[in-house]
């Protein structure tokens, strides 16, 4: 049956309304107002049913971005919950902390603001809608459109499947959007990305990208328990010495907290269950003195890319450019990538509206985008923690000790780039991790009793998401041999995507036989993208599931 | 066929409600809002007459400067044109203060069809449609699952949904009311050239000077708490069933 | 004085009139029953049991069948005779249908969907849910008397309604409705299946969960719901295998439902169940799991093998 699609043609097509997304946008609205001229078509695409809806970060911003972008921000209204006037870092043991005398200066965030990236994103998109472009929330990009291997734009997502492939009713096609030049601006493992990367070898020359998930809470404790603007990181308990990590407890006025746990997703122990440390580091003297007797409100999770400069990819080619997240442009040593997702969204935008302009987006002239990051502060941030990640990978004393170093001699290292692997490659099998010895229940740490109050089960703390989907579609998460999840997987690692999905999304139930079998509650899913990353058969598939669908982070 | 369709904006179901310290509102500031969704199914049933009979969908709100958002999306679907009584006073406002409000927006425009959702989610009274209709003087009819239009007699007839299985058609003239039961269609998806076409439509505004007062007021919002202990049933299986069907029977009095 | 309008169709009465009488008489306050219909006094003499003043037989052949134009000239000219304090109707789909029309008639305050009434007098406040149910209100009516006031089915109990020592007297009175001036032409009701199953209709539910383990088991639930006089629902897990169909799912992506008596079986009660079926008048869970969550909504709880204890319950139900 032919599919009558609906098109649309513009010049710069941004998918994904992130900050880097907002950022382009914005920067391009501004390049028309400079340069006048015949003003291009600029579209927006979001997955989320409103813009904001899928941000999620901790989240602290340096407003050196913000200020170039939007220099009047404070008077435009910008939703900046606190300015940070005290850092604490502490090391923890299980019972004990020790906070660091100093902060170094890299943790130091004065300056900055805590703020939240929902509401943050949501006043960009009003700068960007008042600029007279179209935001269409709702609307997932499924796959890149080529001529040859030339990005030419993306279509989206069909709308209103059944759940075994059947067009409902409502059904409506996909649309097919081509763009002089795409912007990819899908934050972290954009499934668009992952395939461009795949088919056009953009990560040639570079280190495995390694991701960590972030798990975060929302909480209202009372007022006169800690004041706005303060900013904790803690190292560390709960996680062993080879686990990259730590949590992070950020205050705003009112006794809004946001508190939160990052853990690298290049852990060994297969048994490792990011959301029980997350459990674990609230119920630590330092999480449960500020916490108990408050009220959780919203929760969600997200991975975020750590590897750094090393193992950013291309990020220009014939028709397209990737800027933010998606890229790979986070700070993963100073935890920020906010004001990074900004500034690579807007030099992506000149360097588009030059292409434009001058009927030319080959990869030879959008590659203006690496020159503009070369010459940018970006280049001179990320440089010089190049190599961190890489040393925490031979634990986290090793790691401290060449972030010392890595000041004195700018990030150099005897080997660099620091060799790396992808996370999931360093995930151990229980035989091999445990030599053998059947792995006891603690195995992994002191138990905890989820009481609902300070801890949560995963499926309690998927309803604080807000996450909901339309129930009548197909699994949007594609396992392509579910035989290896009853069998090898089990055995060998002991299903470990029902312990790193935040979401209970994974779970392996009775099979009626006497075995298991893996059943996917894919409507659980908040989009974080862990199991993409972390599976170690690397048969999971993330794809976006029905456009508007996914979870609701007000606030977070 | 000029048919208004009154759509309230509401907070999404999935936000989590706090009382605010006077305990007379939710804190709806940090809220996320949304069409209310058995508006969304009077649109729809609007937009299929107009695509039957022809003539004009104007999609109507009142509420706060934020209720533009369900007016651009009902734009966005198909409506024709929107009007918008703006006042903040509306976003918490009682069912006689709506219906005025939207009385005095779509009073002059002689419509042949006013539709409203059944209730919205958030305070759920259920009235707004109907004292609209005698605000108007027009007539109505309530819980509506087929509406079949006779344009050229000004009469439709409309099956209205009874308690318990029960149905009843009931026909009436034109100019009237009724109040859409949800799930009497199926919702389209709005399309990037609805959406972009939305932004060229008028959202005309409309002062809410004219509102009347208030009929009804919260004293005290708060969560509601399960007023009885729990009662474990304890002794073997075949005991502990006696006695809840004996407790279910004579206690509850539920069976 | 309060006024109960009692609701009847084709010469029955709707049983949540004694429901709305127990909540007047509780408000206190001496009670007239007004009935509005064509023929009414079998209902009349009916209701002239309770323990009420006295029973106004509201008639007018152009109230049958019912419409609301008829309803509402009817009862605009009888309460605006009678100057009660306080209006109370049952909060029915035919109340729906005209009682807001007619406090707009009166210029009075109208309050729907009430569990309760607290206080007495100018004070009175009246509790209604809001926001689907995840919040209560204390609601007061604003401006002059009388207020309309419904209350939600099954909030007060029919047969707490008090009988009087004798009759009430009954009293006929012709109703002010010029059928002329009615606008809606009603045809007979009808039953229909609905294609949706709408179990916030249903009085009892018998939700099932993970605990009944098969397919092959749901059968089991089925013939307790039989015995029960309920209707069968799920939560999540069970919907998502195809046990059951989607429109029997219960909770945050399923229906929300309030009935009367709600039966958990195997139910863990995770909180995407719990939202859609706390407002359940009595709650009764069987769950292996000492520590199940459910256990913690349930007015009652049985800790044991639901495959022992729901056959010893339909045997004990089938005994009588």
């Amino acid at each position: 049956m032919p599919t009558d699609r609906e098109t649309l043609e513009v010049d710069v097509l941004i998918v994904g309304g992130g900050p880097a997304g907002m950022g382009a946008a914005l920067r391009l609205a501004h390049l028309q107002k400079e340069k006048g001229g015949e003003p291009l078509s600029i579209a927006v695409l979001e997955k989320a049913r409103e813009a904001g809806a899928h941000m999620l970060s901790g989240a602290l911003l340096d407003p050196r971005s913000l200020r170039e972008l939007v220099p009047d921000f404070k008077e435009k209204g910008a939703p900046l919950a606190a300015e940070v006037h005290e850092d604490r870092i502490y090391f923890l043991t299980e019972h004990n902390r020790f906070k660091f005398p100093i902060t170094p200066p890299p943790f130091t965030n004065h300056g900055n603001y805590v703020i939240s990236l929902n509401k943050f994103v949501k006043w960009l998109a009003s700068l960007v809608e008042a600029e007279g472009i179209d935001i269409f929330t709702g609307f997932a990009a499924s796959e890149v459109l080529f001529d040859g291997n030339r990005v030419v734009g993306v279509r989206t997502g069909d709308r209103g499947i059944g759940k075994h492939g059947e067009r409902k009713p409502t059904f409506e096609p996909g649309v097919d959007i081509s763009a002089k030049v795409t912007i990819l601006a899908e934050g972290v493992r954009g499934n668009l990305t992952k395939m461009l990367v795949r088919r056009l070898k953009l990560d040639e020359g570079k280190l495995p990208q390694v991701y960590a998930i972030g798990i975060k809470e929302l909480w209202e404790v009372p007022k006169d328990r800690i004041g706005p603007g303060v900013v904790m990181h803690t190292m560390g308990y709960p996680l062993k010495n080879e686990e990259f990590g730590g949590g992070f407890i950020y205050s705003m006025p009112d006794g809004l907290l946001s508190v939160g746990f990052v853990a690298g997703l290049d852990y060994q122990d297969p048994l490792f269950d990011p959301h029980l440390a997350f459990q674990r580091f609230k119920l630590h003297p330092l999480g449960r003195e500020l916490l108990e007797g408050g009220q959780m409100s919203r929760y969600g999770a997200k991975a975020l890319p750590e590897g750094g400069w090393h193992t950013i990819p291309r990020s220009w080619m014939d028709g397209a450019l990737i800027v933010g997240d998606a890229a790979g442009y986070l700070n993963s040593f100073r935890l920020k990538g906010i004001h990074l997702a900004l500034k690579t969204g807007m030099l992506a935008a000149e360097a588009a509206f030059d292409a434009v302009r001058a009927g030319d987006v080959s990869a030879a002239k959008l590659q203006a985008f690496e020159t503009k990051v070369n010459d940018s502060d970006v280049r001179k941030e990320l440089y010089a923690v190049r190599n961190v990640h890489q040393s925490f990978a031979h634990g986290l004393y090793s790691g401290i000790a060449y972030s010392a170093v890595s000041f004195v001699t700018n990030g150099w290292w005897i080997k660099d780039p620091m060799p790396s692997h992808a996370g999931h490659e360093r995930l151990s099998t229980i035989k091999e991790y445990y030599e053998g010895q059947p792995p006891s229940p603690e195995a992994s740490g002191t138990p905890v009793t989820i009481d609902r109050k300070l801890t949560f089960d995963r499926l309690t703390n998927v309803h604080y998401s807000g996450t909901r989907h339309a129930e009548d579609q197909p699994s949007h998460l594609i396992v392509h041999d579910t035989d290896i999840c009853r069998t090898r997987c089990r055995v060998e690692f002991g299903n470990p995507c029902t312990r790193f999905c935040p979401a209970h999304v994974y779970e392996m139930v009775d099979d009626g036989q006497g075995g298991k079998k893996l059943q996917i509650n894919a409507s659980n899913c908040v989009h974080c993208k862990t199991c993409d990353i972390m599976d170690p058969y690397q048969i999971i598939d993330w794809i976006p599931p029905e456009g508007g669908g996914g979870p609701q982070y007000d606030g977070m | 066929m000029k048919i208004a369709v009154c759509v309230k904006q509401v907070v999404t179901r999935e936000w989590p409600i706090r009382v605010n310290e006077q305990k007379t509102w939710i804190r709806d500031q940090d809220a996320s809002f949304e069409l209310n969704e058995p508006d969304a199914y009077a649109l729809e049933e609007a937009l299929r007459l107009k695509e039957k009979h022809g003539g004009e969908v104007v999609v109507c709100s009142a509420g706060p400067a934020r209720a533009a958002q369900v007016l651009r999306e009902a734009l966005a679907r198909g409506a024709d044109r929107a009007i918008h009584v703006e006042s903040d006073a509306l976003g918490s406002a009682d069912a006689f203060q709506l219906a005025g409000a939207l009385a005095v927006a779509i009073r002059d425009e002689a419509f042949d069809l006013v539709l409203t959702g059944l209730q919205s989610d958030d305070q759920g009274f259920g009235q707004v449609g109907v004292v609209l209709a005698e605000t108007l003087g027009v007539p109505h009819a309530t819980i509506i699952m087929d509406v079949q239009v006779d344009a050229a007699a000004k009469t439709m007839r409309v099956k209205r949904e009874l308690e318990g299985g029960w149905f009843q058609w009931v026909s009436m003239p034109l100019p009237a009311l009724l109040t859409i039961q949800s799930g009497i269609n199926q919702l389209r998806y709005a399309t990037l050239k609805g959406i972009m076409t939305a932004k060229k439509k008028e959202i005309r505004k409309v002062s809410a000077s004219a509102v009347p007062a208030a009929r009804q007021r919260i004293v005290s919002m708060y969560v509601p708490e399960k007023g009885k202990k729990t009662q474990m049933i304890g002794g073997s299986p075949a005991e502990a069933a006696k006695e809840l069907v004996k407790r279910l029977r004579e206690e509850a009095r539920v069976i | 004085m309060i006024v109960v309008v009692a609701e009847q169709r084709e010469g029955k009465l709707n049983r949540a009139t004694w429901e709305t009488l127990a909540a007047a008489q509780q408000a206190g306050g001496p009670i007239t029953v007004v009935v509005p219909g064509a023929l009414v006094a079998g209902i009349a003499g009916e209701l002239a049991a309770a323990d009420v003043k006295e029973i106004l037989a509201l008639e007018s052949p152009a109230l049958e069948p019912y419409t609301p134009d008829g309803y509402v000239a009817a009862l605009a000219g009888s309460i605006g005779e009678l100057a009660p304090a306080l209006v109370l109707l049952p909060h029915t789909y035919q109340t729906r249908d005209f009682a807001p029309a007619l406090a707009a008639r009166l210029e009075r305050a109208i309050v729907t969907d009430c569990v309760a009434i607290k206080g007495d007098g100018s004070s009175r406040t009246y509790v209604r849910p809001m926001f689907q149910g995840k919040l209560s209100a204390d609601v007061a009516a604003e401006g002059p008397a009388p207020h309309l006031v419904t209350i939600q089915i099954g909030a007060y109990r029919a047969d707490a309604a008090k009988r009087g020592a004798s009759a009430a007297p009954v009293r006929t009175v012709a109703a002010k409705v010029d059928a002329a001036a009615i606008r809606q032409k009603p045809e007979a009701p009808f039953k229909e299946a609905k294609q949706a199953v709408d179990l916030s209709q249903a009085e009892r539910i018998v939700a099932v969960g993970r605990g009944i383990k098969g397919q092959e088991h749901i059968a089991l639930a089925e013939k307790l719901a039989k015995a029960l006089g309920a209707e069968v629902a799920a939560s999540r897990p069970i919907c998502d295998s195809g046990w059951l169909p989607m429109d029997r799912q219960i909770g945050s992506s399923g229906q929300t439902v309030a009935p009367k008596l709600y039966f958990a079986l195997g139910i863990s009660g995770a909180i995407q169940h719990v939202v859609g079926m706390k407002g359940s008048r009595t709650i009764a869970a069987v769950n292996k799991d000492a520590e199940a969550p459910i256990f913690e909504v349930a007015d009652y709880g049985i800790v044991g093998d639901l495959f022992e204890v729901v056959p010893a319950m339909i045997a004990e139900l089938e005994k009588s």
